[in-house]
């Protein structure tokens, strides 16, 4: 299934990229697993998102959710680091 | 109503504007939040920010949070305005207003609206400072205080 990914903020500046587009088995069907797939597979910076995870949290379709809440095929899922507006 | 902007606000038009023509309007709270420099105890200058957010997601929250403010008390009317971009210190960033029958409801709900705010929608300050820029992390504080509108509601 497809999962557009987008990053802001400080998360943005390490991937070096807003958004990725990633095909990915329809059993990877939440955040956390996902995470910890990519995690294992690629490394690299999504090793540090995992080990930020406490401090980030997850849009699934621009709502809060859960890390372990379910993402389906054409889902827009955002990484947010701590929020400081206002 | 909600609105994200880069350009500067004019308070006296977001307060003319949640009045609007009501007659029944007799209290307008507002709340201007300003871009502030560093206490001198920090040893560094604020030079500027950026402030980014996430569009949509960002609309969409604050909408809600103005509904939960409209289910909790009575209210004429409601103006967020939150600007993003590059802003310098003293610069005005943020403006809630709420024009209601009664002062109380006003004020009460102005307060929840910015605590909300705060914790809830996604905007990202980067600070620019004399000693380097960074993210700016967030504030304990700010959950507290979101946190005891929870409380007050489980006492109402």
């Amino acid at each position: 299934m497809r999962i557009n990914i987008l990053f802001f903020a400080s998360l943005r500046e390490l991937f070096d990229k807003e958004s990725l587009v990633l095909n990915i088995e329809s059993k990877i069907n939440t955040p956390i697993k996902l995470i910890e797939y990519l995690a294992k597979n690629d490394g690299g910076h999504w090793v540090s998102l995992l080990q930020r995870k406490t401090n980030i949290r997850v849009a699934v379709n621009q709502s809060i959710e859960d890390w372990n809440s379910n993402i389906n095929d054409g889902d827009e899922l955002a990484f947010l680091p701590p929020i400081t507006g206002g | 109503m909600v609105t994200i902007q880069s350009k500067e606000f004019s308070l006296e038009h977001i307060a003319n504007k949640v009045r609007g023509n009501n007659h029944n309007v007799g209290a307008v709270v507002t709340f201007v939040g300003y871009v502030r420099d560093f206490d001198k105890k920090d040893s560094k200058h604020l030079i500027n920010m950026n402030l980014e957010h996430y569009p949509g997601m960002t609309e969409k929250v604050l909408q809600d949070i103005e509904e939960k403010a409209n289910e909790r008390w009575s209210l004429s009317a409601v103006e967020i305005v939150h600007r993003v971009g590059k802003l310098k210190p003293s610069d005005p960033i943020v403006c809630v207003a709420v024009a209601s029958q009664h002062r109380d409801n006003a004020f009460d709900a102005a307060r929840f609206i910015i605590d909300f705010l705060k914790t809830e929608a996604p905007f990202w300050k980067k600070e620019f400072t004399d000693n380097g820029s960074y993210w700016v992390n967030e504030k304990e504080s700010d959950h507290k205080q979101k946190i005891s509108w929870d409380i007050a509601k489980e006492n109402d």
